[in-house]
């Protein structure tokens, strides 16, 4: 059970009362998380983990302390204070310190669902029975994993400020394989609201990918036009806008002469990037950075690098309003959306791409990834899809992926979460249909 | 790896930057008093009483102190001390696991009902029941290797460590940023089973890091240099014994310089690897390739499968003659050096490529039967009480030399290569075969002497292509055990510490690739 907002609020007010500090934030959060894992077509692991802590951060003048317990009871809040008041005492002036935020107005957010944190454990064992049933009739190996978890978390603060927020997902990854280990497929998705989660579609998306990717055949590396589904896509495009790292030269939006790319086109100029704690698809927290309410806020609108992240700390520094955001991620259109299958009967000659695996920055200079592409790629050309290709390795810049002149077509965007997150994250992000893309030498890998 | 999971606290944190000692005797006053041997007791007589074949109790706690800074400036002190249990149970052949942080007789009670509930629930559905093979009952305690336990130490005395390597590192003119690091780890678990095992351990971790980094911000161009040696499973005296400070300085001139180096020509060179970075292509290619688990497609969904399969074993040319990898859980201050596993495994050391045939596999108790093996191998690990156990790499190291082979001596059989130096960018495919690794700093190589510093290098493999390309191995004098305390694997994803010691060692004609596309 969830601890709920008065229950929280107790909490923080018992925390905030036993602090003599000038300044003091305070947080409380507990969450319950289960999962089962599945492989070579049977249960392997599955568990269950429910957890609580509260904190408290206070300032004496500039000096800094604070203190956490996963134990919520009043000697343990007590002694949790205490200890950070001692730790601020003997603590050097925190030079980054900006006073703790007054009373704030939130606008709510809908993001929990009952039935999502309080999954029954018999109805996932029967959903995933299924699952593998569905695999054995289709004669290949499934793979996969389903968690389901409820969070409750709030904080305040000694200027007056307090938030409750409550939040639940539940996630759904199925790999699929041949026997002979020739071909796979994988799909995952996730929801807040476990209505919306379709387990069936899931599982056999992933069985039809590994089906269709049969004896594939191989081509030579090389610069590839790529259509990219929207799970590649969020695989690969990770964007991060930080305005300290950019201000001190040492970012892909730093530019010459110690300034920054705010202003210059960066994108394709129908491409926008944006967080919106409202999104009905894609709910964020009604809360940003150090509590500040959460706004739609735009990083890139049209193709134009419009802001940067900065931090209380840093906007005060430089003279700027700190960011609300970004609680979400977005990446969407301004033009109308393309369909998978437009984008396949435009391509003379090119690649459909599942998604990605094992990306990893290798200039952050230039947002330059390499990574592999994973259970599905295929060749296109005139205007079908040909036959399934073996695996590359690839070198791109994300700058250069998005940037003008490369974007040809581009999907709607759609709920997706990033296959190394396991499903633990989430963000809306469209296929796309670029000219160029740097696929640099095979991989056997399936 | 990601280096931010581990710094992730649950259950105590303290910030400050000057701090007396952490001291046993204030903590064990304020920790209320758990009789871990009458909870497990309790556990296991229940677990069996509702049908369990089979039931462990992990009663764990860890304890870290993390230090960050940057240039002069300490950003945050932190100390946590994360205490709770984890039950696993097989019923009817399925698996079922259930952990809490209240550490009391009601909640085993009720954790242990939880279990058996999610293990009843499963086994009504399961295709393929889980066997166990049998491992002796133990009762045991066992330490790490440490002088000094660094918990026992006074914060102050880190936090100038730190400011001082920041301080070494902003030497060179136009190092013109530094972040540093310094983590401490402590776990101290206690494990007991349906077979009669009760076993404690004790053990500490040293995880020093920096990064320098230099800015030409008028052509918008900037470079890095990281630390070169990693963490171990050593106490504070690490921090005292190695020339972290000498590095730093260093790590400053080179980031410095990288900003003018030459770039590299792509092409094929032959490559000499030192031990600072040759850790982590071990590790991606040949660690996590013998794992059992993945071979049988039990990671298939995440973190994949292996190109190596069980019929493969005895047979498969892995590398050269040279190459010669042991599994080792007994490893000196090595990261995965146990005396246990989590399933009560002794540690051991066997072989998994011997004189370049691939011979054997990474088990735990639930995976050995799978191949025909009567005992584990001793691969179960939980990064936390709170996380269900499953097969995780030990430390797999390849043997130097028998001869006394220096650096120097493979740089001279070198005409047109590379010398690398540190871990930089690192990826490899789901099975394991083809991986690309850059590295900290790169040097040519000429006729056998040592060049140029060059810029933007990294090289691009396949596993067995690579490591039969090895002609070329350092003595023990140029033995190193590097590695990193946060390797994920599983889902949900854990962390594992995790080290492979190895000599420098020498590569014929590996792709190099030019990883520059910035357009300036």
């Amino acid at each position: 059970m969830l601890l709920s907002e008065s229950e929280i609020k107790s909490i923080c007010d018992q925390l905030l009362g036993h602090s003599k500090a000038d300044d003091a934030e305070v947080f409380v959060s507990n969450d319950d998380y289960s999962h089962l894992r599945f492989a070579a077509n049977a249960f392997t692991t599955s568990g269950r983990r429910e957890n609580a802590s509260a904190g408290i951060t206070v300032w004496i003048g500039r000096k800094r302390g604070s203190a956490s317990a996963n134990d919520l009871d009043a000697a343990s809040l007590r002694e949790a204070v205490e200890q950070a008041e001692q730790l601020a005492r003997i603590s050097p002036e925190d030079k980054e310190y900006v006073p703790t935020l007054e009373r704030q107005t939130y606008r709510p957010v809908s993001g929990y669902v009952e039935a999502t944190a309080n999954l029954a454990l018999d109805d996932r064992a029967r959903a995933i029975d299924s699952i593998i049933g569905d695999c054995e009739k289709q004669k290949v190996i499934g793979a996969g994993f389903h968690h389901a978890s409820g969070s409750a978390s709030g904080f305040a603060t000694r200027h007056g400020n307090f938030h409750y927020g409550r939040s639940s997902l539940v996630s759904l990854s199925v790999s699929a394989r041949t026997p002979d280990g020739g071909s796979s497929g994988y799909f995952l998705r996730n929801h807040f609201d476990i209505a919306k989660l379709d387990t069936a579609r899931i599982a056999r998306e992933a069985i039809d990918k590994a089906l269709h990717s049969r004896n594939p055949r191989t081509i030579e590396p090389g610069i590839y036009p790529v259509i990219l589904e929207a799970q590649a896509v969020d695989d690969l495009v990770r964007l991060g806008f930080d305005a300290r790292s950019a201000d001190e030269g040492r970012s892909a939006y730093s530019a010459p002469g110690g300034k920054t790319k705010i202003g210059e086109q960066i994108f394709d100029q129908r491409l926008n990037f944006y967080s919106d704690p409202w999104h009905p698809e894609l709910p964020g927290s009604s809360a940003a950075q150090a509590g500040i309410p959460a706004q739609k806020i735009f990083f890139v609108r049209n193709g134009v690098l419009e802001n940067l992240h900065y931090s209380r700390y840093w906007a005060r520094e430089k003279e700027k309003e700190p960011t609300p955001g970004p609680v979400n991620s977005i990446l969407e259109s301004s033009a109308q959306p393309a369909t998978l299958e437009e984008m396949i009967k435009a391509t003379d000659r090119g690649l459909l791409v599942s998604r990605f695996w094992y990306i990893r920055n290798v200039d952050p200079r230039t947002e330059l990834f390499t990574g592999l592409t994973r259970d599905g790629l295929w060749y296109v050309e005139n205007g079908r899809i040909q036959y399934p290709v073996r695996n590359f390795r690839f070198n791109q810049s994300v700058l250069e992926l998005l940037g003008p002149g490369n974007v040809e077509m581009i999907g709607a965007s759609e709920r997706v979460s990033g296959s190394e997150s396991q499903g633990r994250s989430a963000s809306l992000a469209p296929a796309l249909k670029v000219k160029a893309f740097h696929l640099t030498s095979p991989s056997d890998a399936v | 790896m990601n280096r931010r999971d581990f710094l992730k606290t649950t259950s105590l944190a303290c910030g400050a930057a000057s701090l007396s000692s952490w001291s046993w005797a204030d903590e064990a006053a304020k920790t209320p008093a758990v009789d871990k041997n009458q909870l497990a007791d309790l556990a296991i007589r229940q677990a069996k009483k509702l049908g369990a074949s089979y039931a462990d109790i992990r009663i764990n706690r860890y304890r870290h102190e993390s230090i960050f800074a940057r240039e002069q400036r300490v950003q945050n002190v932190s100390r946590s001390h994360d205490f709770g249990f984890g039950v696993r149970v097989l019923l009817k052949g399925a698996w079922g696991f259930a952990a809490s942080p209240v550490v009391t007789a009601d909640s085993v009670r009720r954790v242990v009902s939880q279990a058996i509930e999610i293990a009843r629930a499963n086994a009504a559905y399961q295709r393929k029941p889980i066997k166990l093979v049998s491992t002796p009952a133990v009762k045991a305690h066992w330490k790490s290797a440490f002088e000094k336990d660094p918990f026992d130490l006074s914060t102050d005395k880190k936090v100038e460590f730190l400011l001082a390597l920041n301080e070494a590192a902003m030497k060179a003119k136009g190092a013109g940023f530094v972040t540093s690091s310094l983590s401490f780890q402590n776990e101290q678990k206690f494990y007991a089973s349906t077979d009669g095992s009760r076993i404690e351990q004790y053990i500490i971790r040293t995880l020093p890091f920096f990064t320098v980094t230099a800015v030409n911000r008028s052509a918008g161009d900037f470079q890095t240099r990281s630390s070169l040696a990693g963490p171990k499973t050593i106490g504070y005296e690490y921090l005292e014994n190695y020339p972290w400070l000498k590095d730093a300085e260093k790590a400053g001139q080179e980031a410095v310089a990288k900003l003018k180096a030459k770039p590299v020509t792509p092409g094929n060179y032959d490559l000499i690897l030192h031990p600072s970075h040759l850790w982590l292509t071990i590790h991606e290619s040949v660690g996590h390739s013998t794992e059992l688990d993945r071979a049988l497609l039990w990671e298939a969904d995440y973190a994949g499968t292996s190109f190596l399969t069980p019929d493969k074993t005895g047979k498969l040319k892995f590398g050269s003659k040279l190459c010669n990898f042991y599994g080792d859980r007994t490893q000196p201050h090595a990261l995965a050096t146990v005396g246990y596993d989590d399933e009560g495994v002794p540690a051991q050391r066997w072989p998994l490529v011997k004189d370049g045939i691939f011979v054997d596999w990474q088990t735990t108790r639930d995976l050995a039967p799978l191949i025909g093996h009567k005992k584990s191998n001793g691969c179960l690990h939980a990064d936390s009480w709170g996380s269900v156990p499953f097969p995780r790499m030990p430390n797999v190291s390849l043997e130097p030399a028998r001869e006394n082979v220096s650096l120097e001596n493979l740089i001279a059989g070198v005409d047109n290569g590379i010398l690398i130096y540190g871990n930089g960018s690192w990826s490899i495919d789901q099975q394991r075969y083809n991986f690309q690794f850059g590295g900290q700093t790169f040097w040519e190589i000429k006729k056998g002497k040592l060049g140029e510093m060059l810029r933007d290098v990294a090289y691009q493999s396949r596993t067995t292509d690579f490591w039969n390309a090895c002609d070329g191995l350092g003595g023990q004098s140029t033995y190193e055990v590097n590695g990193a305390a946060n390797d994920g694997k599983g889902e949900p994803t854990q962390a594992n510490a995790v080290s492979h010691g190895c000599p420098a060692a020498r590569f014929r004609q590996i792709n190099v690739l030019n990883t520059n596309t910035k357009k300036t």
